[in-house]
């Protein structure tokens, strides 16, 4: 009997595992790779109609290479759809294939479309459906997202992973903000401070770069420049050094290619950025509590322009010194060109008032219902504090003599 | 009756005190203590431990029996038995709430179209398997099983760090720490869960007197090992998010381990975190199988393969009651809050002040 019950008991388990190979292997609803469309840009600008949008998708066509393995081409075309859902239907129709948006890696919101705002209704998707990555880039374009994404690029890149390129070799030069959608999140969520957005360019031949051909249409892109939001419509375009001075007050500064032209001065200099930190406190001063930025950099000298002799050990060293003042001065310049732009908008897109709460939560309580009047002459100090660490891998530049010079 | 070592005791309290619980706490806490929500974690789970050690406190005057039993002998034999039928009640509908939850968790994120009836019955077969093949089975699962949640869970937080924003812990207690005590008793239902497993696993725990020592100090372990997980995954998560968007987020963590990248080329790593999870998710439900189990046998006298596979049928009937995530949420946040932790709290303080009074008018 107890034999009998033991095999009974042995037997269900038996079943019971059987079925667990069969529930839990993890193949339904799969998708064979070759039924998918791998979304790897999206574009967003007004449509024709209102409440419609212009949605421009990139999709990657893999294809087998020669040499140098599998290449990828794209296809890209452009819908007129009132939701992101519609708009995927359409581009099944038409490609044939379902759009995968895990691989989506940059979604480009057009100018107008930026400024007529309303484009959270479609980040929203983004947001929401479970195969997208909070990763993706989110960018501005000047003018449409349309025309970037069909722009022919002079590489052969696929304009949206040259976009990606940019953006993630961008700490190289640190002249503009990096924006993930989950970055945008975020700022939004703290409900004091307006985003801001990198702005992507389309530049063709004798448009902000020169190529010797001029019988094909084929361009660039770069990123200059940034767009600050109120709410989710574009308020206005920071200048790229209004945007350089951005980036030192929020600490994003890595490596940075500077010089001192600029300063009206005799000598100029051009420098990389090999190190930088910015730091904030919230201080009493006068009885008026103010935020102080300091910011401390590390700079090798890369260029001298305008030296009239060789100098001499000390005078050189001097002139290393007189460096630090200038490139400080410089990157004041780019700080408070910001800071002014801060001003004229009156949107804190420098996060101060998310400074002066992280630092003095008391205060910041006092005067965050009036901080839009407040933000206008609220009192900020700048410490700039530049280390030259070295001038190269020479001292003195090599100057003509003077004989030799012509006047 | 078989008995559990104490290392397996610590590990499967540990295992069923996490459950899945490192999903849902950050919003839980957050949306209760805001910013500072990471610091009521360890006091919230922490909670667990003189419960605990009420609950220990039975074991050497009631060696055989669980809370249930022990409830019949103290308040009489209809008490006892309502308090049973809550018992079961309570647990088998919760059980079959968090077996909804998986479906739930797949299906919203890595799996949209599969069928929840996949991810309920293949759960489902796995509970049956370890609960009909007994407690050591279960502990052993665990042993094997906690581990790995634990690594995968520390891996996802670490790999996070490059996605964290700056200065979202900041300002620290700008509000107090009123808002601190709210997280807490937010939490507390959590640690009632583990309560409610431990009344009925109370028979199968050693009884010698160094064995004791050592239930009693596993249980601070687990409970400090948990509390101290979680908590990082609140910091972490906040850090990434920020408040407001953790707290909006249903599953944040699910979120993070999609923005795992390593050195732009491995990616996708969070089907890989989901995948242990799902060890996670079948041990939580099996401990509340396994209670209700108890609590029918106890109560009812209600014993053998066909109540169990009956039982089965009504954790699925549940689950298939709540395939909308919306009310699914909001039910296990009510179960917790309103039925889970006053049940618990109520019943195991009663049960261990009447026995310390008796105790006493004894001697």
């Amino acid at each position: 009997m107890n034999n009998n019950s033991s095999n009974k008991m042995k037997t269900t388990l038996l079943v019971i595992l059987i079925a667990c190979l069969v529930l839990l292997t993890g193949c339904w609803g799969k998708r064979e790779v070759e039924e998918l469309a791998p979304l790897l840009g999206v574009g967003f600008d007004l449509g024709e109609k209102p409440g419609t949008f212009l949605i421009t998708p990139q999709i990657a066509s893999p294809k087998k290479g020669d040499s140098s393995g599998a290449e990828t081409e794209d296809r890209t075309f452009s819908i007129q759809a009132s939701s992101a859902r519609e708009a995927t239907e359409k581009i099944s129709k038409i490609s044939n294939r379902t759009p995968f948006m895990g691989s989506l890696r940059v979604i480009i919101i057009g100018e107008d479309l930026a400024k007529a705002g309303g484009f959270n209704d479609l980040l929203d998707f983004a947001q929401r459906f479970g195969e997208f990555r909070r990763t993706m880039y989110v960018v501005l374009a000047k003018g449409t997202a349309q025309d970037i994404l069909n722009l022919e690029l002079r590489s052969g890149t696929i304009p949206v992973l040259a976009i990606k390129n940019s953006i993630e070799s961008g700490d190289e030069i640190s002249s503009f903000p990096t924006v993930r959608l989950g970055h945008y999140l975020t700022i939004m969520g703290t409900e004091i401070t307006a985003p801001i957005f990198p702005v992507i360019e389309g530049v063709t031949s004798g448009k902000g770069i020169e190529y010797k051909a001029e019988e094909d249409k084929a361009g660039e892109i770069w990123v200059k420049g940034a767009g600050v939001l109120r709410g989710d419509r574009l308020d206005d375009l920071l200048t790229d050094e209004e945007t350089k001075g951005y980036m030192w007050l929020e600490n994003y500064v890595v490596n940075r290619f500077i010089n001192t032209v600029e300063n009206d001065e005799s000598v100029i200099f051009g420098g990389r950025v090999i190190k930088s930190n910015t730091k904030y406190k919230v201080k009493e001063k006068n009885g008026k509590m103010e935020l102080q930025y300091n910011i401390k950099a590390s700079i090798s000298v890369d260029e001298v322009l305008g030296l009239e002799k060789e100098l001499p050990g000390s005078e050189w060293a001097e002139l290393m010194n007189e460096a630090e003042k200038s490139f400080a001065e410089a990157i004041r310049k780019e700080c408070e060109s910001s800071l002014k732009k801060q001003r004229e908008l009156g949107l804190d897109f420098l996060g101060i008032g998310r400074h002066i709460e992280q630092k003095n939560s008391a205060y910041w309580k006092t005067i965050k219902d009036q901080w839009e009047e407040e933000l206008q002459d609220f009192p900020i100090s700048l410490e700039i504090k530049v280390i030259n660490l070295h001038a190269g891998t020479s001292n003195s530049s090599a100057v003509n003599s003077k004989e030799g010079r012509q006047e | 009756m078989e008995r559990i070592s104490p290392h397996q005791f610590m590990i499967l309290g540990a295992a069923v005190l996490m459950g899945t619980t490192f999903l849902p706490v950050a919003w839980v806490v957050t949306e209760a203590s805001g910013r500072d929500g990471w610091m009521s974690v360890l006091p919230g789970f922490a909670v667990a431990i003189p419960y605990g050690l009420m609950v220990l406190s039975f074991l050497k005057r009631y060696p055989q029996k669980n809370l249930l039993q022990i409830s019949e002998t103290m308040f009489g034999k209809w008490i006892g038995k309502m308090i049973g039928i809550l018992y079961i009640s309570i647990t088998g509908y919760f059980g079959g709430l968090l077996l909804a939850q998986i479906g739930d968790i797949y299906q919203a994120s890595i799996m949209p179209l599969t069928p929840l009836g996949v991810f309920y019955l293949g759960v489902l077969l796995l509970v049956l398997y370890l609960v009909s093949s007994g407690i050591e089975v279960m502990a052993r699962f665990t042993e094997l099983i906690f581990p790995l949640i634990t690594i995968f869970l520390v891996l996802n937080l670490v790999l996070s760090i490059p996605r964290m924003e700056q200065g979202e812990l900041l300002p620290i207690l700008s509000e107090g720490f009123t808002p601190l005590f709210k997280g807490g008793l937010k939490l507390a239902p959590f640690a009632m869960e583990y309560m409610l497993f431990l009344a009925v696993l109370l028979p199968f725990l050693p009884t010698g007197k160094q064995e004791f020592i050592q239930l009693k100090t596993g249980l601070w372990r687990a409970v400090f090992l948990v509390g101290f997980l979680n908590m990082l995954v609140v910091l972490m998560q906040i850090m990434v998010f920020g408040p407001h968007e953790t707290i909006r987020l249903a599953y944040g963590l699910l979120l993070l381990g999609k923005m795992v990248e390593v050195s732009r080329t491995v990616a996708g790593v969070e089907s890989l975190f989901l995948g242990i999870w799902l060890g996670a998710n079948v041990i939580k439900v099996s401990a509340f199988f396994f209670m209700t189990t108890w609590g029918l046998e106890t109560v009812f006298n209600l014993r053998g393969l066909k109540w169990r596979l009956a039982l089965g049928a009504v954790f699925l009937g549940i689950a298939f009651g709540f395939t909308r995530e919306s009310y699914l949420l909001q039910e296990i946040a009510l179960v917790d809050d309103y039925l889970i932790l006053p049940f618990a709290s109520v019943w195991i303080l009663t049960l261990w002040g009447v026995s310390r009074w008796k105790k006493g008018a004894g001697a």
